[in-house]
């Protein structure tokens, strides 16, 4: 029964797994040859996969269709598939690239947007917390996982509480703080509340550790290979997956975040691209928001972390399975 | 790749209470290591401590007061507790919050379920898998923004779709029946690839020569789901529950810029009604008592998760 | 013990990248040679230009006072402002709004501005009646006012034409709540079903509606400036015992509930939306979109309907005339100065040139809002008139005797607005009788002022 139909992967760029790294040692494909047969229950497996498909990427093209309008046509063309007169005005005045007067007759507000600042700024912003957090919840997850020291399940229980603690509670608090260390408008202090712990990444982490193969440490130990340096240049080569998981998740939170950076980082040099996009929401109570610049925007915010993905996109998952490396 | 591989997975959801127990008869380290573990603890509690634990101190203190955000708080004892209990507005916002918990994390989960398997058994794709994590890229107050453009009664899309097949239009929106299953929608939109994602990570791990076995013993692939897949997840499963859970029940964003809470607190949720209680009217004292109660719902929610996850680990590891 | 330390370094590895990245910045906005940078928050990014002449003209004339201009989105502008005041960090001067404004005086936020009014001889007879009485409670001034605005019949020109109706016929509407008077008339006339029938057509099928006549705006709080609050102005409803600072509602006046009914009578012929199949989107949108003929539209709004990207073509008309008259809402912002600033006298003097006639003129010139000064009206209705635009509708109402009411301003804005606004929703969608939702809420918004 094997062997016989489809036995090449699908050509999507799976096949190559090469660039995963030592530590993930032998993968077995899981798409052997036992499963390739077209039967009626794949061919229904793939038409469910390709419903879904389009029930998410739909809105997504949505998004871009409506930033490709020009504001003139937003409403009287609201329904149609294509835009009627697509234009390319709206991503060029999101990026800076128009003049004000044009700006203002693409249907935007007229004012300046640095994108590649902000891009710029966005970047370092989320590049420090996902790099810091990682490494620093992965040492804490570390040592829920595998170190002993009394107190060790009752402090993990009290830090994974913090998941529980409302963002109303740290909100203001945790802004009092960064101003009183003088740290408004500044990388540091938007980046602090974050870049040390989430508890969601010490959770994560710490489950991961905790399913990887105790020999291979063992055998460390049995070097005289201390608890740091088995951490580091045992276990978080092993880790690969799990470490690029959170990082990734970690980025895309980042990115994405808004109130916080906008509280703490409303200086032009520190502005990311979230606040920034944010002149494209409705300003006030009673006008609308610049519709196409806003979706002109957001498409133009999604690019970098979806190019991001699909680069580490290859290692993230298939390195996860790193039970078996060695 | 070896057999012992299943068995070094990771013990259950392993909650607060669950160490690794020392496995008999191996080579152990020193039984204590608690110099190295609190240096490798240090940035991580500091975190903790100056950001969540002196924040949530502050904030269960608020609880007992009459603080307005404006003027110096003044202790007030449990009252703002009592008065919570006899507040409509917020057992209507439990209830709200309840029904989207449970239409959202239900529908969200079994999709991402559902799709995290057929990724696992039919395809690899690393662009497939990216296009499904599209939606959870989109910034969320443009989730909310472009759904409200795709739902509207009269200019979006959906309706129009509707329309022509002769369905009529609906106040997806606007309906007080129609306005929270539809912002669960717009949510589970947003998140499920992402949650299909994190399972998918997770079948990953799961040995293949389970499979092939099985499939030699002539298990069919719902059978192999339901006996493999599923209790393998289990870990990874509880892990993203509880993670869900906790998001779903401080549901904000998408409220905030499509219903803002209407029509008639059909959409009020309970994150809302802590915003508006602090933010709009200035009651931080009694915003901080319904955050506290959330946080033990949760806390209450999350532990029985987790017994309930870990009760059942043993199934097949 | 290398080890040991080696350890200990990297553990605080975390901690000291995120330290070595703080710049020595600080928060001190007075520079070395003694300039003062006033921080001055708005949220309208269309009136930012606007403020932006004016800073500049001020600091021309002040050249040691700079002003920092920051505009936040509407969504977060409170909120940010709060956590600012709570954390001893906001700004010098914001611009304020009625229903937030009680709660940061009462809090003791904002500047009590009567003192350096006496002091400085300031005139404030020069601004639109009833613009600086919301400002001033027992004797405290918490503002000075900047602009107004007031409120007027928006319509599509060449749907009421097809209809036979023309501007002329719209200069003179009447209105009451039993039969609708002309408004009913001409709302009627624009709703066009999908076969092109209008609503006095014996045939109108309301269930398949293309141009609906009028829109009702059915999220506007407790204040109904954008419609159910000038009908029932009209029809002689008042919010309060006093306004500003009244303690007694009267959300149960038969006159607003007669209102009230007369909105859902509009929905069941099918001259309006249903509220649960409005559009989320907004009234504009759907106005813009040729799916609605009339709606009311405060000044705050013309450039929605006449700017250049607009494909309809609207035009203004007067309110209606009912039973006690023809009254608009007139609303205004004001300029308030935090309490805590370190540079009150700077802020002062920033805030009175704002309310100055030379900022207020600059204001005029963009054509964006009416400044709070009469003597600026004309100038803005010159401006507007050359991007070719008649706006005077607006300021007719604020100018005509008895032309205008003010919205009801008292304490607690902000609770009541979502009490009365969820009685308004739960009456027109028939969960409740609008008798016993008005009776319910007024109760509930009175107990709150006790």
């Amino acid at each position: 029964m094997t062997q016989t139909l489809t036995g090449t992967e699908s050509g999507t760029g799976t096949g190559t797994g090469t660039g995963v790294g030592a530590g993930t040692g032998t993968r077995t494909r899981p798409g052997a040859a036992a499963r390739k047969r077209l039967t009626p229950g794949r061919i229904v497996a793939w038409a469910v996969l390709a419903a879904a498909l389009v029930a998410t990427v739909f809105p997504f093209y949505w998004m871009v269709r409506t930033a490709l309008t020009p504001a003139a046509d937003l409403y009287s063309d609201s329904t149609s598939l294509v835009p009627q007169h697509p234009t390319m005005v709206n991503f060029l005045r999101v990026m800076g690239l128009t003049s004000q007067e044009e700006a203002v007759a693409a249907g935007g507000s007229g004012a300046q947007v640095d994108f590649l600042r902000y891009l710029l700024n966005s970047v370092v912003y989320s590049g420090l917390i996902a790099v810091l957090q990682t490494l620093c919840c992965a040492m804490a997850g570390y040592a829920f996982a595998r170190l002993r020291f009394p107190g060790r399940d009752a402090v993990f229980g009290v830090l994974i509480a913090a998941l529980m603690v409302p963002p109303i509670f740290t909100l203001m608090p945790n802004f009092v703080l960064v101003k009183d260390l003088g740290w408004l408008n500044t990388f540091a202090g938007m980046v602090a509340p974050t870049v040390l712990m989430t508890p969601f990444a010490v959770f994560f982490l710490r489950q991961f550790f905790l399913s990887i193969p105790r020999e291979v440490e063992e055998a460390a130990i049995l070097d005289g290979v201390g608890a740091w340096g088995l951490f580091w240049r045992v276990v978080l080569p092993m880790s690969r997956g799990p470490l690029l998981t959170i990082g990734l998740t970690t980025t895309v939170w980042a990115w994405k975040d808004y109130l916080w950076p906008l509280l703490t980082g409303r200086d032009e040099e520190v502005r990311v691209l979230t606040v920034a996009l944010g002149i494209f929401q409705q300003q006030s109570p009673n006008t609308s928001p610049d519709w196409t610049g806003l979706m002109a925007g957001s498409t133009l915010s999604v690019l970098p972390v979806l190019v991001l993905l699909i680069l580490l996109g290859r290692r993230l998952v298939e390195s996860l399975n790193f039970t078996g490396g060695k | 790749m070896g057999a012992n591989t299943a068995v070094a997975r990771p013990r259950g959801p392993a909650g607060p209470a669950s160490g690794e127990a020392p496995a008999p008869g191996r080579a152990r380290r020193a039984p204590d290591d608690r110099k190295a573990a609190w240096l490798f603890l240090a940035p991580a509690l500091l975190g903790f401590a100056l950001f969540y634990a002196y924040p949530t101190v502050r904030g269960v203190y608020y609880s007992l007061t009459d603080y307005n955000l404006l003027a110096a708080p003044n202790f007030t004892g449990a009252e703002n507790y009592q008065q919570l209990v006899t507040d409509d507005q917020f057992w209507n916002a439990l209830k709200v919050t309840g029904y989207y918990v449970v239409v959202n994390i239900g529908s969200q989960t079994l999709l991402a379920l559902l799709l995290a398997a057929l990724m696992h058994r039919l395809t690899r794709s690393v662009v497939l898998r990216a296009m499904l994590l599209v939606p959870w890229l989109v910034p969320n107050v443009t989730v909310g923004l472009l759904w409200m453009w795709l739902l509207d009664t009269n200019l979006g899309f959906v309706n129009h779709i509707l329309n022509t097949l002769g369905l009529g239009t609906t106040g997806f929106l606007s309906s007080p029946d129609w306005a929270m299953p539809s912002i669960a929608a717009v949510n589970a939109w947003a998140y499920t690839g992402y949650t299909a994602l994190l399972l998918y990570a997770g079948m990953v791990q799961i040995p293949q020569y389970l499979y092939e076995s099985a499939s030699l013993d002539g298990a069919g692939e719902i059978r192999m789901f339901t006996r493999i897949t599923l209790p393998l997840l289990r870990p990874v499963l509880a892990l993203v529950l509880v993670v869900s859970l906790i998001g779903s029940f401080q549901i904000f964003d998408t409220i905030a810029v499509t219903t803002q809470g209407g029509p008639v607190g059909a959409t009020r949720v309970i994150y809302f009604y802590i915003y508006e209680q602090a933010f709009t009217y200035f009651h931080m004292g009694y915003a901080s008592a319904v955050a506290v109660v959330l946080a033990l719902i949760l806390g209450v929610l999350t532990a029985v998760q987790m017994r309930l996850l870990r009760a059942s680990r043993s199934d097949l590891a | 013990m290398r080890s040991l330390r080696v350890r200990a370094g990297a553990a605080l590895l975390c901690l000291a990248a995120s330290a070595s990245l703080v710049s020595c910045g600080g928060s001190d906005d007075t520079a070395a040679d003694g300039t003062v940078t006033l921080d001055y928050w708005l949220w309208d990014d269309r009136q930012l230009p606007a403020y932006e002449d004016c800073a500049a003209a001020f600091h021309e004339d002040n050249p040691k006072i700079k002003i920092k201009i920051t505009q936040t989105a509407w969504l977060q502008y409170w909120q940010n402002l709060t956590t600012q005041l709570v954390s001893g960090e906001a700004p010098d001067v914001w611009v304020n709004q009625t229903t937030y404004s009680p709660t940061y005086a009462t809090g003791g936020q904002i500047l009590d501005l009567q003192p350096l009014v006496e002091r400085d001889d300031v005139d404030l007879s020069g601004y639109q009646p009833g613009l600086t009485e919301p400002w001033v409670k027992d004797g405290k001034r918490y503002g000075l006012p900047k602009d107004w605005d007031t409120v007027a019949v928006v319509y599509n020109t060449d749907m009421l034409e097809k209809q036979g109706v023309d501007a002329a016929d719209l200069q003179n509407l009447t209105w009451n709540p039993t039969d609708g008077g002309t408004m009913e008339e001409v709302v009627a006339r624009a709703t066009v079903d999908t076969k092109g029938r209008n609503g006095l057509d014996p045939d109108f099928d309301k269930k398949h509606v293309a141009v609906y006549g009028y829109l009702p705006e059915w999220e506007d709080a407790s204040q109904g400036q954008n419609g159910w609050g000038e009908f029932a102005a009209i029809n002689g409803f008042q919010y309060l015992d006093k306004n500003p600072w009244g303690t007694e509602y009267r959300f149960d006046d038969p006159k607003l509930i007669e209102t009230l009914d007369w909105y859902k009578h509009l929905i069941d012929k099918g001259y309006a939306p249903s509220l649960a199949q409005k559009s989320e989107l907004g009234n504009t949108e759907l106005l813009s979109a040729g799916k609605a003929a009339m709606t009311l539209a405060g000044s705050y709004s013309i450039s929605s309907y006449t700017g250049q990207n607009a494909r309809q073509d609207f035009d203004f008309a007067p309110l209606p005339t009912g039973p006690a008259g023809r009254k608009s809402a007139i609303n205004g912002l004001s300029d308030a100065i935090w309490a805590g600033t370190p540079h009150k006298e700077e802020a002062w003097k920033w805030v009175k040139f704002l309310g100055s006639a030379e900022c207020q003129d600059l204001v005029a010139e963009r054509a964006v809002v009416f400044p709070a000064l009469t003597s600026s009206t004309e100038k803005t209705l010159a401006a507007y008139r050359a991007k070719g635009e008649d706006v005077s509708v607006f300021t007719d109402a604020a100018a005509a005797k008895d032309g205008t009411f003010l919205l009801p301003i008292t304490e607690r804005g902000t609770e009541i607005g979502p009490i009365v606004q969820d009685a308004i929703q739960s009456a027109i969608l028939g969960q409740t009788s609008t008798e016993e939702a008005m009776r319910t809420a007024n109760d509930k918004v009175n107990a709150l002022l006790e």
